[in-house]
């Protein structure tokens, strides 16, 4: 993506709310016709990190470059940066036509009423609302709500489009359509998307470059798969929501952890020393069973069934929850008798270990 | 749920609406039957008979002092509406969208209400020592050489029943516009500049029109408030302006019973109109 034509650039961006740090000093590019995904949990910053970019609010230090150009101090209406909202913020008072065509009518720069005309009309056939055009907006379901948004920006052309979780608020079955569709918008228009999420598997689904984002800094940033298979910190670990957390320390190449001292060659310098080990990872033996490496004994609790896989949930003696997750493609799920306790083993080199003494 | 009890029910909820029909009957709907009715009447200098006529009614149509009324009360109720527009608009619009905190925005409400801690003739009384030929504009302004002689239309015309009005009536149409303002949601104004409207263009295209509810319910109030009025003209005016509510203070007053009946009636109407063309401007039921 370096190699790419960079779209907007956020240099040392840092923003503080009475003494509380929002945005760190973030520096953060995108080039054209990308697809970046924002993941951070509530209150990591994301939220002010596009209202920045987008103009409602100033830095208090860093600069905002868009298109090459220093757009610090412009106003958000001259900036031309499209926003989805999360709440979709449609003008309540108009039509779905009005509501598209709002931008063109009251913007900048003045557009002939003919072509107005037909952008509206052309968008709102992009984005599947035909024969809606005059329906008021309170009329419409969330979905169609969802559209109007992504249509209202889009008629706009902008060549950077910032969405704050533009799926929350929709129901799950919804939000899987709405996923490929803002995807398969995207790619048409060619224009770049920063859309930032709470969800892990929204993020990764979503982005071609995922960036992760905590406490007003950006702890991570790689494509999906770099970010889910070798995350950088335990708080991205943490954040993906796909791994057991161990605490234990590093010394000499080995992790000594609840489940036993294992060798950790490859273990990547972090503040603090977590074993992190992916649900899918973890195998189930009985509780008798003589097994070579991490050995952990922990009680059955529950089991969840997901569909394409079941996630079982131990508990160790220290009340720590393990979760284990086998994918149904693998065979027929293993019965587990509750309240028993059962072994849990993995293949050291599938570990992640993370530590002071790392590299 | 069967027919029967949800039938049931609504007969056991239409009974909640009784004690308000009847108060409604008792004291609106008698009391303006009964004064269409006594402005038919007969009236003689002291007596009056249940004789119809249509006398009283000729007498307010053919006589200066009572058309005259009739227009000066329009007069007056455009006026002071327009002012308690332009001077509570933007008022309401500091109270209720550019002030952030709604603690202060509370504040700053009570604070527009608190005149009426006093009483209503204490608030209107306190304008002629305002006002008058000596009062404290008059000498401020004499202190400071601005002036030379004393302003004498400050007081006793129909300018100080409008400044009177105005500033009884302005918190009447800053409360509703404020409170319409303050249910707009700031992610719509913020995605109006994102998509590039400058503040005036969304001042015309999105709040203005989204506190219209707000901007017609003050109207309402303050019309219906100014239109009956006869206390701040009485005070302010020194019995020069008359609207239609000092033309009944004084019929009432001499006891000419169908006189005051015609005044009030034709009162009535205008209220009835002024409401009805403001509820067309917008769909009240929808919008609140």
């Amino acid at each position: 993506m370096a190699t790419q034509a960079e779209i907007f650039r956020i240099d040392g961006v840092s923003k503080s709310y009475g003494g509380v740090k929002a945005l760190d000093g973030v520096t953060l590019e995108a080039g054209v016709n990308e697809y970046l995904s924002l993941l951070g949990p509530s209150g990591s910053g994301k939220t002010t990190l596009l209202r920045v970019i987008a103009g409602f609010e100033a830095p208090d230090s860093g600069r905002v470059f868009f298109q090459g150009r220093d757009v610090t101090h412009l106003p958000a209406h001259e900036r031309g940066i499209g926003f989805v909202f999360q709440n979709f913020a449609l003008f309540p008072h108009l039509t779905v036509r009005q509501n598209v065509a709002f931008g063109m009518a009251n913007g900048v720069e003045k557009v002939a009423e003919a072509e107005i005309a037909e952008r509206t009309q052309s968008v709102i056939d992009m984005v599947g609302l035909t024969g809606m055009e005059d329906r008021g907006v309170e009329q419409i379901s969330g979905g169609q709500r969802q559209r109007v948004a992504l249509a209202r920006t889009l008629v706009m052309h902008p060549k950077l489009v910032l969405l704050d979780e533009p799926l929350g608020a929709l129901d799950a079955n919804l939000r899987g359509r709405m996923r490929n569709e803002l995807r398969a918008i995207r790619e048409r228009m060619g224009v770049t998307f920063l859309h930032v999420t709470g969800s892990e598997t929204e993020a990764l689904a979503m982005g071609d470059r995922v960036v992760v984002l905590d406490r007003g800094q950006i702890i991570q940033s790689g494509t999906p798969d770099d970010v889910y298979s070798t995350p950088a910190s335990p708080a991205v670990a943490h954040f993906l929501n796909r791994f057991n957390l161990f605490e234990g320390s590093l010394s000499g190449g080995n992790f000594t952890g609840p489940f036993g001292a294992v060798a950790a060659p490859t273990a990547r310098r972090a503040s603090e020393d977590v074993y992190a080990i992916r649900y899918d990872r973890v195998r189930v033996v009985p509780a008798a069973s003589k097994v070579t490496g991490p050995a952990l004994t922990a009680r059955y609790v529950a089991s969840e069934y997901l569909g394409s896989s079941v996630m079982n949930f131990f508990e160790t003696a220290d009340g720590k929850v393990v979760e284990v997750e086998h994918h149904l493609s693998l065979g027929a799920p293993e019965t587990y008798e509750a309240r028993q306790n059962y072994l849990l083993t993995w293949e050291p080199d599938q570990a992640i270990v993370f530590g002071r003494e790392g590299k | 749920m069967t027919d029967v009890t949800v039938a049931s029910k609504r007969r056991g909820s239409t009974w909640l609406i009784l004690p308000g029909v009847v108060w409604m009957a008792l004291f609106m709907v008698v009391p303006i039957l009964m004064i269409c009715y006594v402005s038919f009447w007969t009236q003689t200098t002291f007596n009056i008979s249940p004789t119809p006529t249509l006398a009283s009614w000729k007498q307010f149509f053919s006589s200066d002092t009572y058309t005259g009324a009739l227009w000066t009360t329009v007069r007056i109720w455009l006026i002071v509406l327009a002012m308690t527009f332009i001077i509570g608009y933007p008022t309401a619009l500091f109270v209720g969208l550019f002030v952030k905190s709604k603690t202060l925005s509370t504040v700053l409400l009570v604070i527009c209400v608190i005149p009426f801690w006093t009483s209503f003739l204490i608030r209107v009384l306190a304008w002629r020592p305002m006002l008058g030929k000596e009062g404290a504009i008059n000498i401020i302004l004499q202190k400071l050489h601005i002036i030379s002689q004393p302003i004498e239309v400050l007081l006793f015309t129909e300018l100080s029943v409008v400044i009177g009005m105005t500033q009884i009536y302005c918190v009447f149409m800053v409360g509703p516009i404020a409170f319409m303002l303050g249910r707009i949601d700031r992610n719509i104004i913020e995605a109006a500049r994102d998509l590039g409207a400058g503040f005036g263009r969304i001042f015309w295209k999105i709040i203005f029109p989204l506190s219209l509810p707000g901007v017609v319910v003050g109207a309402i109030f303050v019309s219906v408030m100014v239109l009956g009025e006869f206390a701040t003209s009485g005070a302010l005016s020194g019995r020069k302006v008359n609207l239609l509510g000092n033309i009944i203070v004084t019929q009432v007053g001499s006891l000419k019973w169908a006189m005051a009946s015609v005044t009030g009636v034709i009162l009535t109407v205008v209220m009835g109109m002024v409401i009805a063309a403001f509820l067309r401007i917008v769909d009240l039921k929808q919008e609140l």
